[in-house]
C-alpha cells in the first residue's frame, strides 16, 4: 500500500504537469507571490543580460555564464517543487473528472436500451443499473432493490440498502451496484451532479496559506531585504577601500558577482523548499497509513490539542472489548475466565458481551445452565459500574463473583472487609494508560 | 595575561553572577507593588511624585496610549536638553563662560542622551557647562534608563497577563525605576567613587604649574554624580572627554573593577526580574546563559587578538591607546561588556584595538545590543530574537509556534522583523552613503581599511545606542550630527514601539497550557538555538560589511602591509 501510493504521488503525469507549470510559473505575476524566488528570478534575468552584452561587446565571460546557468536553475527547481506539491490537487480533480466522463449508461428509451455517455443524461431520463454498474448520475430508484457501495462518497464502508419508494431511493453519482438491479430516475442536469460539485470544490481549494506560511513569508520577505541592502551596499564599502589603495574603481565588484551573493545570503533554499518541506512530511505520514491532502494539513494537525469524533467507528472498532485476561498473583487464568464469564452473563453492555465471547474463545467455556445453579444475577448497571452473579449452595456462605471498574471492585471488596492487594493496583494502571485499542 | 589578571576577570564574573538575583529579586519586588525594603524611606517620595504631577498610580493603559506617554516623555526630555544647550551661556553654572553649542550639535547631544545612546561628538570639559551637565544631561542618564526598564515592564505585562488591553502605566514604572533602582544605586555608587578619588565640584579650572614648568588647565566639575548612573543605566557619555580614561572619572584599578561591574548590574539582573515576572525564573537564566556565552566569546576573540601582538612590532602586547594604570586585560574587558551592554563608556580607545578587537566591539552592537544590553533595551531587544528563534523551532516542528503561552502569528512576526531589522538597515545605508559621500570622507582620520571601521564603528554604536565610538573619526560635523542623529532614533524607536506593538498584541491573547508539544525556552537546545540565531541574523547581515573593514585590515596587518 505504502509503495503504491509513493508512486501516485510522485507519477509520471503529475511530473510532466509540474515541468510545464514550472515554466508557466516563470510569469512575474506569478512568481511575485513568492518573493525571495522572485529576486532570484531577477537575478538570473540581470546576469543574463549582463552575459548576452558581453557576448556583443566581445569579452563573453563564461564565469558569468555559469552564474546565469544556476541561477536559472534555482529558480527553475523552486518552481517545480511548488508545481509538484499543487499538481496533487489538481490530480485528484482529473482523476474525477474522468471517472465521471467515461462512465457509460444504459439509458432506456421506451422498452429499448441505448448506451450513452454519463454526462449526456438530462433530468428525466431512466438509467437502468445492475450488479457491478457504477451510477451514472445523481437519481431516485423509481423500481427494485439494490445494495450499493457508498463507499466512494461518505466513507462508509459497509453496503446500504436502496429501494423504490420511502425515504431510501436517492442515489448518488459515482457509486457502484453491489447486487441486484434498480430502476433510476436521473434528477440533477450534468454539471450539477454531486460528483461536479465535489470537483469544483476540489479544484477551487485554492492555496489558503496558513498563518505560519503568512508569518515565514514575512520573515522571508524581511529577510531578503536586509541581505539586498547588505550586498548593494557592499560595492560603496569596497570603492571606498580601492580608492584608500589607490585602484582604479573600475576594478569594483562587477553586477554578477553581488548577484551570485544575494542568492547565497538571501533564504533561497527556505523559499524555494517550502512546498518540497510539504510533500515529504505528506509522504512521512503516508508511512504511517494518514493520508493528508496537503502539507497545510500537517501544520494544522500540529496545532490540534483535544480531537473530537462524532462518529467513533470509522477511527476505531467502535466497541470496548475484551482482549486478554490477566491474573492476580496465584489466580488460574482458568478460572479467571470463567468468574469473568460467570459475572458477564448478565452485562448486555459490549464490553460484557465481549468477556463472554473471549473466554468462549481462548478457554472453550460454553454458558452454563444458569438456572441450576441456583444463581441471581446482578445486571451492570452505570451506576454501580458492576455486574455479577450471587451463587447459593446450600451450606455454604453465597459466593459472589463481581466483575466491574477498578474503583468499583475495590470499594466492593473493602466494603465486604476484603483485603484489595496493591499489586492488583498496578496491574491495572498501566492497562488503563493504554486505554481503548 | 597573568594569573592575576585571570583570576581579577573570573572574580568579576562570580561577583556579577553572585548579585544577578539579589538586585533581581529586589526589582522583582519593587515592579510588582510588593513590600520592599527601600518601601519605608522613599515611598514619601514616589507618593508625592504622582501628587505634585497629577497621576493616579492606578490607572493602567494600552499599549498605544503607553507608547504615546513615552514619546511624548522623551521628546519633552530632548527639547529640553536642546533649549539649555542653545542658551547655556546666558544660563548659570558656566564659571568657564563656555560659549553656546552649535545647533546640529546640540541636536545630535540632546537625541543621543534622550536615546540613552550618550554618544559624544563634543568633548565634555571644553563644551558644557556644569548646568547643561548636571540637570541636561544627569538627568536623561536616569530617565533614559527607566524609559528602557518601563519597556521591559509593558512587555513583560503583555507576556504574563491575558486577554487585556492594559500595559501598566508608563509614569508609574518611570517613577519606580528611578526612585528605588537608579537613584539609590547611583547615590551609594557616586559616594564610593568620590572615596576612590573622582570629583565632585563647581569649581572654575584650575590652572597648575607641571614639572616640566608648563601651565596646564586641569578640569574641574561635578563628576562623580554624573558617572555613577553613568555606568550604572548603561549611558556611557563621560563628564570629561577622555571618559573613564581620565583619572578623574576612574582614578584607580579598584573604581574601575566597580565601574565595570556597574555597566552589567542592571542589565544582567533584570534577566532574572523578567524571568521571575514571568513565571520562570529558569528562563530568565537562560536568556543570562545566552547573554554570557556571547559575552565570553566575544571577549576571548579580543583579548587573543590583543595579546597576540602585531607581527610588526614583534609579538609585544598593543599598549597604545591604553593606560598604564589598567592594561591590557582590563582595557579589554572593559571594551568588551560596555560594546555588549550597549553602554558606550570607555577606559582605553577603541581606535588603537587590534582589528579583531575592534570587530568583536562592533559585533557586540551590530548584534542589536542583545548581549546584556541596555538597562531593559537588552532584554526587549532578545526578546525580538527569541520570537524568532522560537518561530523558527515552530516551524520545524509543525505547529504554530508559542513562547510562554501566547501564539505567535503574523503580526508578531513583522513587529518583529521591524525591530531586528530596522537598526541593522540603518546602519548599512548610512555606513555606505558617508564611505561615498565627501562630506563623510572628511571626517576620517585613518586611511585604509581602518577608516572605513571607524565610518562603520560610528553607525553601529549609534543604531545600537551605544555611544562609544572609534574617536579617530571626528564626528561633530553638521553630516554626522544629522546622520548619527537619525540613526540614534532610529535604533531606539525603530525597537521601541514594534515592541511595545508586540505587547499589546500578545496581551490580548490567552495563555495556552504547557503540553507535550510545547517548545521549551528554558533548555541547552534553546540556547544553542537562540545563539544561532542572533549570529545567522547578524553575521550574515554584517559579514560583507565587516570584511571590506576590520577583516581585511586583519589579513594585511599579518602580511605587514599597513596605511
Amino acid at each position: 500500500m505504502n509503495s503504491k501510493r509513493n508512486i501516485s504521488l510522485f507519477n509520471k503525469e503529475i511530473l510532466w504537469r509540474a515541468l510545464k507549470e514550472s515554466i508557466v510559473k516563470l510569469n512575474p505575476l506569478q512568481s511575485i507571490k513568492n518573493p525571495v524566488i522572485f529576486i532570484v528570478a531577477i537575478g538570473a534575468i540581470l546576469t543574463t543580460v549582463n552575459v548576452l552584452y558581453g557576448i556583443f561587446e566581445g569579452n563573453y565571460s563564461s564565469f558569468n555564464f555559469q552564474i546565469a546557468i544556476w541561477l536559472w536553475f534555482t529558480v527553475f527547481f523552486a518552481n517545480f517543487s511548488e508545481a509538484v506539491a499543487e499538481g496533487r490537487g489538481k490530480a485528484q480533480a482529473d482523476g474525477l473528472r474522468k471517472n465521471r466522463t467515461q462512465t457509460q449508461a444504459r439509458k432506456r428509451i421506451g422498452k429499448k436500451e441505448v448506451l450513452v455517455y454519463a454526462t449526456d443524461l438530462r433530468k428525466g431520463d431512466l438509467v437502468f443499473c445492475s450488479t457491478g454498474d457504477i451510477i451514472p448520475s445523481d437519481g431516485e430508484v423509481i423500481d427494485g432493490i439494490a445494495s450499493m457501495d457508498e463507499s466512494a462518497i461518505t466513507g462508509e464502508s459497509a453496503p446500504v440498502i436502496r429501494e423504490s419508494g420511502g425515504d431510501r431511493s436517492a442515489v448518488t453519482g459515482g457509486t457502484k451496484v453491489i447486487s441486484d438491479s434498480i430502476l433510476i430516475r436521473i434528477t440533477s442536469e450534468p454539471g450539477d451532479t454531486f460528483i461536479d460539485r465535489m470537483i469544483a470544490l476540489v479544484e477551487s481549494a485554492k492555496r489558503h496559506k496558513t498563518p505560519n506560511e503568512i508569518a515565514l513569508s514575512i520573515l522571508l520577505s524581511g529577510l531578503s531585504i536586509v541581505f539586498l541592502l547588505a550586498v548593494v551596499t557592499l560595492p560603496a564599502f569596497f570603492g571606498y577601500n580601492l580608492m584608500a589603495s589607490g585602484q582604479p574603481s573600475s576594478q569594483n565588484l562587477t553586477l554578477p558577482v553581488l548577484i551570485a551573493l544575494l542568492v547565497c545570503l538571501i533564504p533561497t533554499t527556505i523559499g524555494g523548499l517550502l512546498s518540497a518541506i510539504g510533500i515529504s512530511g505528506m509522504d512521512r505520514l503516508m508511512q504511517r497509513n494518514v493520508i493528508s491532502t496537503s502539507g497545510r494539513a500537517i501544520e494544522a494537525a500540529g496545532d490540534v490539542d483535544v480531537l473530537l469524533l462524532d462518529k467513533t467507528g470509522t477511527i476505531t472498532l467502535g466497541n470496548r472489548m475484551a482482549t486478554d485476561f490477566i491474573p492476580a498473583d496465584g489466580v488460574p487464568i482458568e478460572e479467571l475466565a470463567d468468574a469473568a464469564q460467570l459475572s458477564s452473563l448478565s452485562d448486555e453492555t459490549p464490553e460484557g458481551r465481549s468477556i463472554v465471547v473471549l473466554a468462549k474463545e481462548k478457554f472453550n467455556l460454553r454458558e452454563r445452565h444458569v438456572h441450576q445453579m441456583n444463581a441471581t444475577f446482578i445486571p451492570f448497571s452505570a451506576h454501580t459500574k458492576m455486574s455479577g452473579v450471587d451463587i447459593r449452595n446450600e451450606g455454604k456462605p453465597v459466593h459472589q463473583i463481581r466483575k466491574g471498574s477498578a474503583d468499583a471492585i475495590r470499594s466492593f471488596i473493602q466494603n465486604n472487609n476484603g483485603f484489595y492487594p496493591k499489586k492488583i493496583q498496578d496491574i491495572v494502571a498501566p492497562v488503563f494508560s493504554v486505554g481503548t485499542p | 595575561m597573568t594569573t592575576l589578571e585571570l583570576i581579577q576577570v573570573i572574580l568579576f564574573f562570580v561577583l556579577l553572577i553572585g548579585l544577578t538575583p539579589l538586585l533581581g529579586n529586589f526589582m522583582y519586588k519593587v515592579f510588582t507593588s510588593q513590600k520592599h525594603i527601600l518601601h519605608p524611606v522613599l515611598g514619601w517620595l514616589e507618593r508625592l511624585t504622582y501628587k505634585a504631577s497629577g497621576i493616579n498610580p492606578d490607572e493602567e493603559k494600552n499599549w498605544k496610549s503607553y507608547t504615546f506617554n513615552l514619546l511624548l516623555f522623551n521628546f519633552i526630555g530632548f527639547l529640553f536638553l536642546f533649549l539649555i544647550q542653545l542658551w547655556s551661556s546666558h544660563l548659570p553654572l558656566n564659571p568657564e563662560k563656555l560659549p553656546d553649542i552649535s545647533w546640529h550639535s546640540a541636536l545630535n547631544t540632546a537625541v543621543s542622551f534622550m536615546t540613552n545612546t550618550n554618544w559624544q561628538g563634543y568633548a565634555g570639559e571644553t563644551t558644557m557647562s556644569f548646568l547643561v551637565q548636571m540637570i541636561g544631561l544627569t538627568v536623561q542618564n536616569f530617565v533614559s534608563a527607566a524609559t528602557g526598564i518601563a519597556v521591559l515592564l509593558a512587555l513583560i505585562r503583555g507576556l504574563s497577563r491575558k486577554t487585556t488591553e492594559q500595559l501598566g502605566n508608563f509614569w508609574v514604572d518611570l517613577t519606580r525605576s528611578t526612585i528605588y533602582v537608579l537613584l539609590p544605586l547611583s547615590i551609594i555608587f557616586s559616594i564610593v567613587l568620590v572615596g576612590q578619588g573622582v570629583i565632585q565640584n563647581f569649581h572654575s579650572y584650575q590652572s597648575v604649574q607641571t614639572l616640566a614648568g608648563k601651565t596646564q588647565v586641569i578640569p574641574m566639575g561635578p563628576a562623580a554624580s554624573q558617572i555613577a548612573i553613568k555606568q550604572l543605566g548603561t549611558n556611557g557619555g563621560g563628564f570629561f572627554n577622555a571618559n573613564s580614561a581620565h583619572p578623574f572619572e576612574n582614578p584607580t584599578p579598584f573604581s574601575n573593577f566597580l565601574e565595570m561591574l556597574a555597566i552589567l548590574l542592571i542589565p544582567s539582573a533584570l534577566t532574572y526580574t523578567y524571568g521571575k515576572m514571568t513565571g520562570s525564573v529558569r528562563h530568565g537564566w537562560t536568556i543570562f546563559t545566552v547573554m554570557f556565552i556571547l559575552l565570553l566569546v566575544g571577549l576571548s576573540l579580543s583579548l587573543y587578538a590583543e595579546y597576540q601582538g602585531n607581527s610588526l612590532f614583534g609579538s609585544h602586547a598593543l599598549m597604545e591607546g591604553k593606560e598604564t594604570r589598567f592594561g591590557i586585560t582590563n582595557s579589554i574587558l572593559w571594551s568588551t561588556i560596555t560594546t555588549a551592554a550597549s553602554n558606550g563608556s570607555v577606559n582605553a580607545m577603541h581606535d588603537s584595538l587590534s582589528p579583531l578587537a575592534g570587530m568583536a566591539a562592533m559585533i557586540n552592537m551590530m548584534l542589536g545590543e542583545v548581549v546584556f544590553g541596555g538597562a531593559g533595551a537588552g532584554l526587549y531587544g532578545i526578546f525580538v530574537f527569541i520570537i524568532l528563534t522560537v518561530f523558527i523551532a515552530g516551524l520545524m516542528v509543525g505547529r504554530t509556534p508559542e513562547y510562554l503561552g501566547k501564539k505567535i502569528e503574523a503580526f508578531e512576526i513583522q513587529m518583529t522583523l521591524i525591530a531586528i531589522l530596522a537598526p541593522s538597515i540603518a546602519i548599512l545605508i548610512f555606513s555606505a552613503l558617508a564611505s561615498i559621500s565627501p562630506q563623510g570622507l572628511t571626517g576620517i582620520n585613518n586611511s585604509g581599511p581602518h577608516g572605513l571601521s571607524e565610518i562603520l564603528y560610528a553607525f553601529s554604536s549609534a543604531a545600537g545606542n551605544n555611544g562609544s565610538a572609534f574617536a579617530g573619526l571626528s564626528a561633530n560635523t553638521v553630516f554626522y550630527n544629522l546622520t548619527l542623529g537619525i540613526v540614534m532614533l532610529i535604533g531606539r524607536f525603530g525597537v521601541i514601539i514594534p515592541v511595545l506593538a508586540i505587547a499589546g498584541s500578545l496581551g490580548r491573547k490567552k495563555i495556552t497550557m504547557v503540553s507535550s508539544g510545547t517548545f521549551h525556552t528554558d533548555n541547552w537546545l534553546f540556547i544553542i538555538l537562540l545563539i544561532g540565531i542572533i549570529l545567522i541574523i547578524g553575521g550574515l547581515t554584517f559579514f560583507p560589511a565587516l570584511s571590506m573593514g576590520p577583516i581585511i585590515e586583519h589579513l594585511l596587518l599579518t602580511r605587514g602591509l599597513t596605511f
